[in-house]
Formats: structure tokens, C-alpha cells, sequence
């Protein structure tokens, strides 16, 4: 399965590839990622890597490497996440660096992943499992038009998440 | 341009060795939830074994060689996960074998080890390979000294714990 490429104004969506793994692994095992899974080890980081990529092999979507579109240096991953035991398919976005915020590029890379789903996939909903204390992911969620919706089934994960909903029209 | 590299099928006398996919997620569900994955980090989760398997898909992708699953030719079924290895952290390349429940005892680990060991020599051009075997695993041992393989150190793995290096025949001794 090769990932397509997804454009949007600023960014480019595409599969993730071995000359992303030194900034994969520093943001899994930062700090920033407490809400994301991490901080894990350099080992562990490595693996779910590797899983982001199987992930596009099992299901045939998931998670793209966002990059600025006149660069190749991943900034993020945005995508489609659908791994044993969620209960629904997700909508999924981290972005690695602090210098890379508020300039609205998460933003712009959810909603074109989001477009991808309901058009491409044919997704007729999804979901964005958000850790209770991620404020900024939070805040993201909702200014793409998500909202929170308390009676989804929970995904089985290690901590309380909230969820919020992306509905095909917006 | 985005490589995506997919496993080669190979063939040996009684197995198949293909590119894993979702088809095998029961199987190996069954195998990280039994004492048999004591030595390679089980029993875990369903969820967990999930993401392992898109781990097995991903090295590929990543390394552009990794570990096929197995399949026995008489019934198609799905018995072993076998093939290369480069996670993370590993000393150097490995030739690993995991055998699911009822698949012992039939030389399907030696025959699918000698199938991916001459790929690494023979297609990939590796002059050795090692394989990493946890303390205790006398069954594992075995295989490697049917290969040929001989004790060459030690090695604390982040997860499984204690195990040995054992080191396969260089590529001419193979040929």
C-alpha cells in the first residue's frame, strides 16, 4: 500500500519514510509527547514508527508525514488511525515541534485529512481521541469543528480520553 | 517519492513465506496471548499484538528487509513468524523465529530460517547474521545450533531481558 500525497496551501501529507525516524524519535521521547503516548525510549519510539507504517499495510490508510510543501523535513503526523481496540476510526494529529505552533498549520493539515476521510475513504463519520489534560489539542479539535460528544465508546487506552466528533458535513 | 517496500514471497519444501498481513492478526493474537511468547515479551494484549504485526509490516518499509509470516503449504495456515531483523538498538542484523502453538516439533523453524538466511546472504548481500536468543529458550537454542550457529556473547535486550548472540555461519559456509 503506498500512501498517496495530500496538498494543502502550506503542507504536504505523504507516507512516512526512514529519513523521518531522527525527528519520529526525538518527539516520542520528548516531553511534548506526554499526551501522545510518550516520552517513550529511542526503542519504543522506533517500534511505533514502525506500527504507524504497518499501519497503512493493514488497513490500506494511516497516519501521513506533514511537511512544509517546500521541504522535506516532517513537522508532524496527521492521519487516519484505526488500530485494534478503537472502537471507532480516528482522526489523529501530533505536531512535533513548539516553533511549528500557532500559525494555524495543524489546523490546515486535519482538515485536509478530514476531507481525505469522508471523500476518499468514504468515512461517514470520525472521531479524535484527546487526552482529558491535552488543552491545545483540545482547542485544535475545536476550532476544526469537532465536537465533543461524551456518549462515544471509549477506545481502549492507557489513560481517559475525550472524544470529539467530525461530522461529513462541516 | 515514497518506497514502499514489500516483502518477496519465498518457497521452501513444506512453507511459504509471504508479506504479513491483517488475514494473520488472529494467529498471532493467539500466539503473543500464550506462555509460548514468554521469551520474546508476552503474554500481552490483543491490542498490543495488533500493533506488533503492523510493526512486522512496517520494518520493511523502514529497513527494506524484515520477517515473513509463515504459512504451511498442506493446510495454508498461518504457523510462525520468521525472518530479519533490525529494530532500534539491536547489536547488528538478526534472523529470528517465532513458532505458534502446535507448529513445534517439525523442523518448520530450521527449514523457514535457512530460506530467510540464504535471502540476507544471497539477495541482500549480508556477510553475517546473528540470532538473539533469551536465556531459557531451549527450544530456540536448538534451532540455532541446527543451523549451524554458534554462542558469540551476550546481549541485555530492553525487553525481553538477558539473552545469548548466536552467530550463523558466514555467507560462503552457506553457499
Amino acid at each position: 500500500m503506498t500512501p498517496p500525497v495530500l496538498y494543502t496551501e502550506r503542507l504536504k501529507l505523504r507516507g512516512l519514510r526512514p529519513s523521518d525516524t531522527e525527528a519520529f524519535l526525538t518527539y516520542f521521547q520528548s516531553e511534548r509527547a506526554e499526551h501522545t503516548g510518550g516520552p517513550m525510549t529511542a526503542k519504543a519510539a522506533w517500534r511505533h514508527l514502525a506500527a504507524n507504517v504497518g499501519h497503512w499495510s493493514l488497513r490500506g490508510f494511516g497516519m501521513f508525514a506533514a511537511t512544509r510543501r517546500d521541504s522535506d523535513d516532517i513537522i508532524g503526523i496527521f492521519g487516519h488511525w484505526f488500530p485494534h481496540g478503537w472502537a471507532e476510526r480516528e482522526i489523529g494529529y501530533v505536531l512535533f515541534n513548539a516553533a511549528d505552533e500557532g500559525q494555524g498549520l495543524a489546523s490546515e493539515a486535519v482538515k485536509a485529512c478530514r476531507k481525505h476521510a469522508f471523500d476518499t475513504l468514504g468515512w461517514d463519520t470520525a472521531v479524535s481521541y484527546i487526552a482529558a489534560e491535552n488543552t491545545a489539542s483540545i482547542r485544535l479539535a475545536e476550532r476544526v469543528g469537532a465536537v465533543r460528544d461524551d456518549a462515544a465508546a471509549q477506545p481502549d487506552t492507557a489513560y481517559e480520553v475525550v472524544i470529539f466528533r467530525h461530522e461529513a458535513a462541516r | 517519492m515514497t518506497v514502499q517496500f514489500t516483502a518477496p514471497t519465498l518457497q521452501t519444501d513444506r512453507l511459504i513465506l509471504r508479506a504479513p498481513q491483517l488475514s494473520d492478526f488472529e494467529a498471532v493474537a493467539a500466539f503473543y496471548a500464550s506462555p509460548r511468547s514468554s521469551f520474546v515479551g508476552g503474554p500481552i494484549s490483543a491490542e498490543l499484538a495488533w500493533r506488533s504485526l503492523a510493526q512486522e509490516a512496517g520494518h520493511w518499509v523502514l529497513r527494506g528487509f524484515g520477517r515473513w509470516t509463515v504459512v504451511e503449504k498442506a493446510t495454508q495456515k498461518p504457523v510462525g513468524i520468521v525472518g530479519l531483523w533490525l529494530p532500534e538498538g539491536f547489536p547488528e542484523n538478526e534472523l529470528g523465529w517465532d513458532l505458534f502453538d502446535g507448529a513445534t516439533g517439525k523442523g518448520y523453524a530450521t527449514e523457514a530460517g535457512k530460506a530467510a538466511r540464504n535471502f540476507a546472504y544471497n539477495t541482500l548481500g549480508w556477510s553475517t547474521v546473528i540470532s538473539l536468543i533469551a536465556d531459557g529458550n531451549d527450544a530456540s537454542r536448538g534451532v540455532a545450533k541446527r543451523l549451524g550457529a554458534t554462542h558469540d556473547g551476550a546481549f541485555t535486550h530492553e525487553r525481553f531481558g538477558s539473552m545469548q548472540i548466536w552467530r550463523h555461519p558466514a555467507a560462503e559456509a552457506c553457499a
